[in-house]
């Protein structure tokens, strides 16, 4: 009973109501500028919101983070510049899908399936917080350095046509992202001494480079190409496509959700898994993936926004942080003077069901903001090229500055975008390289913390791993992956399945 | 023209002058050297609405994170020296010249604030077979290179601790570097690592809900918070030498910022850090209220650096010797 208090607290005050919905609106615009992130819009917020009622500061901060969430997507459908990291692989089949005129369509089914997948992040949260935490932080760094290779192997996904080219992507996005001070010795790495370059190449410059500015280029480079009018006829999905697609969404939304509660991940991760899932679980796509397949569009879309739920697990029940936006949550809760940690339940039982209701709320009003306006939306892509090119650049370069705010990152993002440019040109996906730069510190880190934990001795690795439940799990998975895309497996088993 | 340029420039140090006199006329920028949600962060974004108020000024706060706090600190010293760009840090400057990250320190800014000082302590997984420092310097000297201690780099709180206890006892563990206490922590609760030194604010919730031990204060008496933990003076009284000692959170600006506005800085943050609601917030995290500026602030920096820069020499780990900048032994 008292649960249902709290749950609908924010519902029932106009007051929370009104705040929660203001904070999912800017957050779907703060999402959706590349560069603004939803940590920095949060943490600007703890100020702002210092001496209100904590009640109320959450409502706005709860809201900024869902719509934040979701609206990353907005930019990598129309413009192919993922708001937020965790929009890449949003961006490899919604942008194909904006191309052809299906925009609308494209925003309005990942408007759902981003709320699908909130809702489901939100309904573990509800039911099974203590035990999903607990087993979060089971995780030894030999389970990250394997989680890290695992998602190297997406790379397989994410090449297209040439698996050559695809790995060439992705080593040397492994390689820009050793760039910086070494996480283990402070020893500097391809710095050349610049104090600019400690902290290495951040992967949000590299990402806005490699789609936006090296989009404006090729858009220049065909500037021929007549402009495609959108399809804005239909922008609700078709109940017979929810359908459809549900099976996956709800699938893709508990990879969100598990790999959101895992401190050491979040909704980056959790998407290209999501969307390396999606590709290997539909069998015949009716537009190949990288065309515009909607499987591609809303596996990352539900296991992003269900990373969201994730996150909040470990948070709540034991004070650690899912990822950098709930870090910034536990400050402020303790900026207001509750104690977030794992007492909190305890101490403060009504945060955990405000929270959840809250979130809930939010995630209502992601469906209801994100499929108003589409239709002006879609026209953007339809501006004349004068317009829109331009636009891609003023973009890029705020957002690439408003990483850090720092002129660096300017320059590391227009370069990246040339080199992106004559990557496509010659037919190398870019895709692998932004999953490189992400995957490189957890893969680095976790590799020599577990090695380092038995002492340098790679036989007591291998042991230890294969004693553990949860590392031999992983190290199958990816023993198996790896054997079966070898062409002796095909040989093998592809002509039974096929008979 | 040489007139018109004359007048100009007049004009112009009138005007530069009035706005000294009324510091300050804008936004004031404030540089976090940490990430959004850490401890330095929620420290200063905690602060800083009090002392808007009191100078009647917006504080626009930023995080600038990386090189361990040396590019916020570089970027603060390249602006102007006019009170407008702070830096809002925790001790690390301290160790920038002897580890060679940089040479700028804490001694060639001008302090408006230290405003408190953490209290180190070391904490264990529960399961760990020692529940005291004794027990834990016997069961490390019983089983060489079994333990795993988390750390978080050279030069950061794990890393000082370890150099006092060194120069103490000998002891032979496996040490395994996490970027920063919150992951390190995570990691003790998951049993990744069977100790880690760290700050009592970051552990103070985790030991009082029983999801990790208490080992030892890094104090000479024990803390209100946690009254039942020994202080490490208990098993080990020669670390008397180096303590108390503590990581801080502190405002610095710019040398060569005119007098009036450190000045002005220095009243504003004096006054906001006694407000009642910050001192009740650093309190309930087990820090230390220091509110000092001035000399007191120097010396008490300087102290600091003297000792962490020693110990860290003489447990190996510095690039250059305390000497070469002139840092005297403790």
């Amino acid at each position: 009973m008292d649960a249902l208090h709290y749950f609908a607290m924010s519902w029932l005050s106009p007051e929370l109501l009104a705040l929660t919905a203001l904070g999912t609106f800017l957050g779907i615009y703060v999402g959706a500028i590349p560069g603004l992130s939803v940590t920095m819009a949060v943490s600007i917020l703890i100020s702002f919101t210092f001496s209100w009622d904590v009640n109320y500061a959450l409502c706005l901060m709860v809201g900024v983070y869902m719509g934040g969430v979701y609206g990353g997507s907005r930019t990598a459908i129309l413009l192919n510049i993922p708001g937020a990291p965790s929009a890449i692989a949003t961006a490899l089949d919604g942008y194909p899908l904006a191309k052809k005129g299906l925009a609308g369509e494209a925003i309005g089914l990942s408007t759902v399936m981003s709320v699908v997948g909130g809702f489901v992040g939100i309904i573990v949260l509800a039911i099974a917080a203590p035990p999903i935490s607990e087993f979060a932080i089971t995780f030894q760094p030999r389970d990250y350095m394997l989680l890290g290779i695992l998602g190297i192997m997406l790379v397989g996904s994410l090449s297209g046509s040439s698996l050559a080219r695809g790995i060439f992507a992705g080593a040397l996005g492994l390689l820009i992202g050793t760039v910086g001070l070494d996480p283990m010795t402070a020893e500097e790495r391809f710095t050349f001494g610049v104090v600019e370059l400690w902290d290495g190449i951040n992967p949000v410059a590299v990402m806005i480079g490699m789609f936006g500015i090296s989009e404006a280029l090729h858009q220049l480079h065909h500037m021929n190409k007549a402009v495609v009018k959108q399809k804005i006829s239909r922008i609700i999905p078709k109940w017979s496509d929810v359908k459809k697609y549900m099976p996956l969404s709800l699938q893709t939304s508990f990879i969100g959700v598990i790999v959101g509660a895992l401190p050491g991940t979040g909704g980056d991760i959790a998407a290209l898994m999501a969307y390396d899932h999606a590709k290997r679980v539909t069998k015949n796509p009716k537009v190949p993936f990288g065309e515009g397949a909607k499987e591609g569009l809303i596996a990352p879309e539900a296991a992003n926004n269900a990373a969201v739920g994730g996150a909040y697990i470990p948070m709540l029940t034991l004070g650690i942080p899912g990822d950098a936006v709930t870090a910034v949550f536990i400050g402020a809760l303790f900026i207001h003077g509750l104690n977030p940690g794992p007492l909190l339940l305890i101490e403060q039982p009504h945060m955990f069901w405000f929270t959840v209701g809250n979130l809930t709320l939010a995630n209502i009003f992601v469906l209801i903001f994100g499929l108003t306006g589409i239709r002006l939306f879609s026209k953007i892509v339809e501006c004349p090229k004068g317009v829109l090119i331009p636009l891609i650049f003023l973009l890029s370069i705020v957002g690439a500055y408003a990483i850090n705010n720092a002129i660096t990152d300017i320059w590391w993002m227009l370069a990246f975008g040339v080199f992106g440019y004559f990557m496509r040109l010659y037919g190398f996906p870019v895709g692998p390289v932004i999953l490189g730069v992400i995957l490189s510190s957890l893969t680095d880190e976790n590799w020599r913390r577990a090695i380092l934990t038995e002492r340098g001795s790679v036989s007591d690795l291998f042991i230890n791993m294969l004693q553990s439940p949860l590392s031999a799990v992983l190290f199958s998975v990816i023993v198996l992956i790896l054997v079966s895309k070898t062409p002796i497996w095909k040989k093998v088993f592809k002509p039974k399945i096929k008979s | 023209m040489k007139k018109t340029t004359i007048t100009l420039l007049a004009a112009l140090s009138l005007t530069s002058t009035l706005s000294f006199a009324d510091y300050p006329t804008k936004d004031i920028q404030g540089m976090i050297q940490w990430g959004a949600g850490g401890s330095t962060d929620t420290v200063m974004r905690s602060i800083a609405p009090h002392v808007e108020k009191e100078l009647g000024a917006d504080l626009i706060l930023t995080n600038k994170t990386g090189g361990v706090g040396a590019i916020a600190t570089k970027y603060v010293n390249a602006k102007k020296a006019d009170g407008y760009t702070l830096l809002m840090g925790a001790e690390n400057p301290q160790m920038y010249k002897i580890l060679g990250l940089s040479n700028i320190d804490y001694s060639d800014m001008i302090a408006i604030n230290v405003l408190a000082r953490g209290t180190p302590i070391i904490v264990a997984n529960n399961d760990a077979p020692f529940n005291t420092m004794q027990e834990f310097i016997d069961y490390t000297k019983a089983n060489p290179g079994k333990v795993k201690i988390g750390s978080t780099g050279k030069g950061g709180l794990t890393s000082i601790v370890l150099a006092m206890l060194d120069s103490q006892v000998k002891l032979d563990y496996i040490s395994i570097p996490y970027n920063g206490d919150g992951p390190a922590l995570t990691a003790v609760q998951g049993g990744a690592i069977d100790v880690m030194p760290a700050v009592l604010g970051a552990t103070i919730e985790q030991i009082k809900a029983g999801r990790m031990k208490a080992i030892s204060l890094v104090d000479v008496k024990a803390n209100k918070l946690l009254p039942n933990v020994a202080p490490i003076t208990d098993a080990l009284p020669g670390m008397k030498s180096y303590l108390p000692w503590g990581p801080f959170f502190g405002v610095f600006v710019k040398k060569g910022t005119p007098d009036d506005a450190v000045e002005k800085l220095q009243a504003a943050f004096q006054k906001a850090a006694f407000n009642p609601d910050f001192v009740d917030l650093m309190q309930k995290r087990g820090f230390t209220i220091m509110n000092i500026s001035g000399e007191e602030a120097n010396y008490f920096l300087e102290a600091y650096r003297s000792t962490s820069s020693w110990l860290v020499h003489d447990a190996g780990f510095s690039k250059f010797s305390p000497e070469k900048f002139g840092i005297r032994k403790p």
